[in-house]
């Protein structure tokens, strides 16, 4: 549904003094049940799933909203859709203790390839890699998969790490599933993710 | 319009030259598409002595194909017995080369071409209108000129053009390797398949020696100080490199070239870099088992000699490209990386030509050279 | 054989066009450019050419202005970092590198500048090893203290071999400053960190949790007394480790302090600053003030994401295929009017020269050396 849909459909809602019919296909369209509003001032709109609603306050009664603000209530009542909406695969919501444990995850694997990434113990000659990429910079994962002139073919992030590894820093080079290769892959894509491309320059 | 001729030169020279699928293809020169008229006309003159001042010399005798299209020899050896100070390198799969010699001064085949018919050393002619004369007195020619250029006026452009076009066809892809590459897994043995994968990992080479399906030559067309000419002494270098300033060389670079100290400057003749300096082009490495002594200056006389040279790291100098660095191959590793270069010399040492074919064109011949049966 | 298949087209001619235009602007970069082949520098007395390699060839103005002439060149060989890990480790070697390039130098420099992070760790052995490899340079050294050389044991092995890090010399009229620039606040104390701990928290450049440099109080006091003691119109030259101004805070990039000492130096006519730290060309100017960052021999770092001083020309990003690319020493030479020419000596690339004539024009003489680097690049972008 457009912007301006929504908000033809909730000031359509207001003007018909609260209630949005939803057409089903045959039987009797089911009224959505609002609460009052709290004075004359004000106008408790409803959303077509029959459930959500807002209200709005400092009307005249009667009034017909302004369109930013009829925009405005309108956005609310998607946002608060939207939230209900945040279904998992197989059609229930994400729970709290999830998304502690999907964050909680994340960090530790990042703040393990940020151990890695810093230390010289991956190598043999005491280099690690942030002395060349301090905060993963000319790191530029976002740009691969892309012919690297080192390799001379075309290489993936981890194939750059393992060379690195193995030249730079004169160590042995860790096997694609290694968990520590995935941290350190981990750790080098979050950081630079959303870090504007500026190549070969930080 | 531009766009379209290429295309088109492209494509006629496509026909003539069959690459595998997928390989790019060499830069051919607009005006000199690969046609079968000027390839035959191209391998006549290549092994004509009678292009040299004596006729002693001709493109075969540096470029031999019963030697892997190179002489065996550390530097080559012209007219009257002289010795340059450059190694031959293989004319197989040249044209894949960016830039002809050691030091990259030649931008074509075309132009290489004419260089050694009237380097002194070489096949000594006085100048080009020498060797335009000597091949313009064989009556044989014209009907080869007219078929590959339209008429038979002979150029030294013409005759250049007629040889390069002939080296581009020198692109057997018929190594072990190559069929390995194809998908035959037995093609190679395991050391060999080893000797690859060190090749572009332990070993350090692939990056200078760049391969890939797009490229398959072994060479990154850049020019690198792996020291080989800088074991010598500094000073000394330096003293030459102040002539070679004072006399306003640029001209010159051909002579340079095999002035016995001065050579060893490489890259810098032609470019004046200083970072060039003892910088030679990176060769291809096909057919490198056929073709020692290896380097520029034919120094290292077997694969083993070059691969304990690259182990220690090069030879310490000034210039030392940073690439260089001890590798700490185990001698299994050196085997292997040598075993799986020699799956890199094509079937019949890259020569296919149908001897009965070729005639040795002059009457005189050199003590000792295998001459083709006629 | 397989069927050909028909590759794709090659921009031939650019490509020829663009080769032909490298190889004639190359060897005829500045006419003070010995290897020039051009007219000019065939006209003028050839140089001794026992000055190999080549980073070694000097610099003589052909037709300058009497006081932009050269009056002395000093060397600099920086940030070593190195780890006692053998002698064959590439610190090492690099190190010695260095060594070897600015002892072939003909003339020899008036003096060559350490600029800082001798050790790695800051441990006795690494320093010892640096001491050595820098016992083989002909010309007199200056020593100059770097982060990690200081916080292992705050200095305590650094003074014993090299002295105090903070002092003043005169030099052919010149005024020259050397500052322990790297002092930050008492972040380990409290936490009881480790010395080895502290060590490593401060060699961290990326340190979420690290402090920043400053010259700190008690240095200005001294900074103060000893520039009462200098004719205003007296060229100075101040060594520090930091760069005396704000560039990048996330990786100390920076001086606290910055603009107490800069206000120090106001009152002066000409006034350099050679910082290192930066491991990456680096050219800034503010008011009186001109600064220069150093080389690194064992690793350069990349340009920061925020507060690049807007005259610096960008050295390409190095090759990690090549352990010496980014990497190199330098030169520093005083003009008659005390201002400086700077040149970074890049390994396996060509020199890179910050004339003082480039730096006044501002960008746009900036802009000069950028096109003329454009021939330089031996490695892409990215």
């Amino acid at each position: 549904m457009t912007r301006w849909g929504r908000v033809v459909m909730i000031v359509a809602a207001i003007t018909v003094g609260g209630g949005v019919a939803v057409r089903g296909l045959s039987e009797e369209a089911p009224r959505h049940q609002l609460p009052a509003p709290a004075d004359g001032r004000s106008k408790v709109v409803g959303l077509c799933d029959g459930e959500t609603s807002v209200t709005v306050t400092g009307l005249a009664p009667g009034e017909r909203m302004a369109p930013d603000k009829a925009q405005a209530v309108a956005s609310e009542l998607m946002g608060k859709y939207d939230a209900k909406l945040q279904v998992a695969h197989g059609g229930t919501e994400h729970t709290q203790r999830e998304t502690r444990v999907w964050e909680a995850e994340l960090k530790r694997v990042v703040d393990e390839g940020y151990k890695l990434f810093h230390s010289p113990e991956i190598g043999t000659n005491g280099i690690s890699c942030d002395m060349c990429h301090p905060d993963a910079s000319i790191t530029h994962p976002e740009t691969y998969p892309k012919f690297q002139s080192q390799l001379k073919k075309v290489a993936l992030l981890r194939d750059m790490i393992n060379w690195c590894i193995e030249n730079p820093l004169e160590g042995p080079k860790l096997a694609d599933d290694d968990p520590k290769m995935r941290a350190m892959e981990a750790y080098i894509l979050s950081t630079r993710k959303g870090v504007p491309l500026d190549p070969g320059k930080h | 319009m531009q766009k379209a001729r290429s295309l088109m030169v492209s494509m006629l020279s496509a026909a003539v030259l069959q690459l595998p699928n997928g390989v790019l293809e060499p830069v051919i020169p607009e005006q000199n598409p690969v046609t079968a008229a000027r390839v035959e006309l191209g391998r006549r003159l290549y092994f004509d002595k009678r292009l040299s001042a004596d006729g002693t010399v001709s493109c075969a005798t540096c470029h031999d194909p019963l030697k892997g299209f190179a002489d065996g020899r550390p530097v080559g050896l012209g007219i009257k017995n002289q010795t340059g100070a450059r190694n031959s390198p293989t004319v197989l799969y040249t044209g894949f080369n960016e830039v002809q010699f050691w030091d990259g001064r030649a931008p074509t085949l075309e132009e290489q071409a004419k260089q050694p018919l009237i380097n002194p050393v070489e096949m000594g002619q006085p100048s080009h209108d020498a060797v335009v004369k000597a091949v313009a007195a064989v009556s044989d020619y014209a009907a080869g000129f007219t078929a590959a250029f339209g008429s038979r006026e002979v150029t030294i452009d013409r005759i250049a053009q007629a040889i390069a076009g002939f080296e581009r066809t020198l692109a057997p892809f018929a190594s072990p390797f190559d069929r390995f590459l194809a998908g035959d897994k037995q093609a190679i043995s395991d050391a060999a398949k080893r000797g690859f994968v060190l090749f572009q990992g332990k070993a350090r080479c692939v990056t200078c020696h760049e391969f890939n399906a797009s490229f398959p030559y072994f060479t990154d067309n850049k020019f690198h100080n792996i020291g080989v000419a800088m074991k010598g002494n500094f000073e000394q270098l330096a003293r030459e490199a102040q002539t070679v300033i004072g006399k306003g060389a640029e001209s010159q670079q051909a002579a340079l070239a095999h002035k016995p100290g001065v050579e060893a400057l490489g890259r810098w003749i032609v470019t004046r870099q200083p970072k060039d300096i003892g910088a030679f082009k990176t060769p291809g490495l096909r057919n490198v088992a056929l073709t020692a002594p290896y380097m520029h200056d034919g120094s290292q006389k077997t694969l083993e000699e070059v691969m304990d040279f690259y182990n220690k790291g090069g030879e310490s100098n000034p210039n030392l490209d940073g690439g260089m660095r001890p590798l700490n191959l185990t001698k299994e590793e050196i085997s292997d990386t040598i075993e799986w270069m020699r799956t890199l010399t094509d079937d019949g040492g890259g020569s296919n030509f149908d001897w009965a074919q070729l005639k040795d064109l002059s009457t005189k011949t050199r003590a000792g050279e295998i001459v083709p049966a006629p | 054989m397989p069927k050909y298949v028909l590759p794709k087209e090659r921009e031939r001619q650019e490509y020829q066009e663009a080769r032909a235009d490298l190889l004639q602007a190359l060897p005829h970069l500045s006419r003070r450019d010995f290897l020039s082949m051009s007219a000019q520098a065939a006209a003028v007395a050839t140089v001794a050419w026992k000055g190999f390699p080549p980073h070694s060839f000097q610099l003589i103005n052909v037709a300058e202005a009497k006081e932009t002439a050269p009056k002395f060149t000093i060397a600099y060989v920086s940030d070593t970092h190195i780890l006692d890990k053998g002698l064959t480790h590439r610190f090492v070697r690099a190190c010695q590198k260095a060594v070897q390039d600015v002892n072939a130098l003909e003339p020899q420099p008036d003096f060559v500048l350490f600029g800082g992070d001798l050790a790695q760790l800051g441990k006795p052995e690494e320093l010892s090893i640096g001491q050595q490899i820098l016992k083989d340079l002909k010309a007199p050294v200056r020593m100059m203290v770097g982060e990690h050389d200081w916080y292992l044991d705050m200095g305590e092995k650094w003074r014993e071999m090299f002295g105090e890090p903070t002092y003043s010399f005169e030099h052919k009229g010149v005024h020259f400053i050397v500052l322990n620039s790297v002092i930050v606040e008492d972040y380990w104390t409290e936490p009881k960190m480790t010395p080895m701990q502290r060590m490593l928290a401060m060699a961290q450049l990326d340190n979420p949790h690290g402090r920043p440099f400053t010259v700190g109080e008690a240095q200005r006091d001294w900074l103060k007394k000893d520039l009462a003691k200098v004719n205003k119109k007296t060229p100075v030259v101040v060594f520090s480790h930091s760069p005396l101004y704000k560039y990048y805070r996330p990786w100390n990039f920076w001086t606290d302090d910055a603009e107490q000492v800069q206000a120090l130096l106001a009152p002066f006519a000409t006034v350099t600053v050679i910082h290192a730290h930066t491991h990456q060309p680096l050219t800034n100017r503010f008011k009186n003030i001109t600064f220069h960052g150093v080389l690194s021999t064992a690793w350069p770092w990349p340009y920061a994401p925020k507060g690049l001083p807007e005259l610096t020309v960008q050295m390409v990003r190095a090759d990690p295929f090549n352990q010496f690319d980014g990497c190199g020493w330098g030169t520093v030479t005083a003009l008659q009017d005390g201002q400086v020419n700077k040149r970074y000596n890049l390994w396996d690339r060509n020199p890179m020269d910050v004339t003082f004539e480039q730096v006044s024009k501002g960008r746009k003489g900036m802009e000069q050396l950028a096109a003329q680097l454009k021939g330089n690049i031996s490695w892409p972008s990215y």
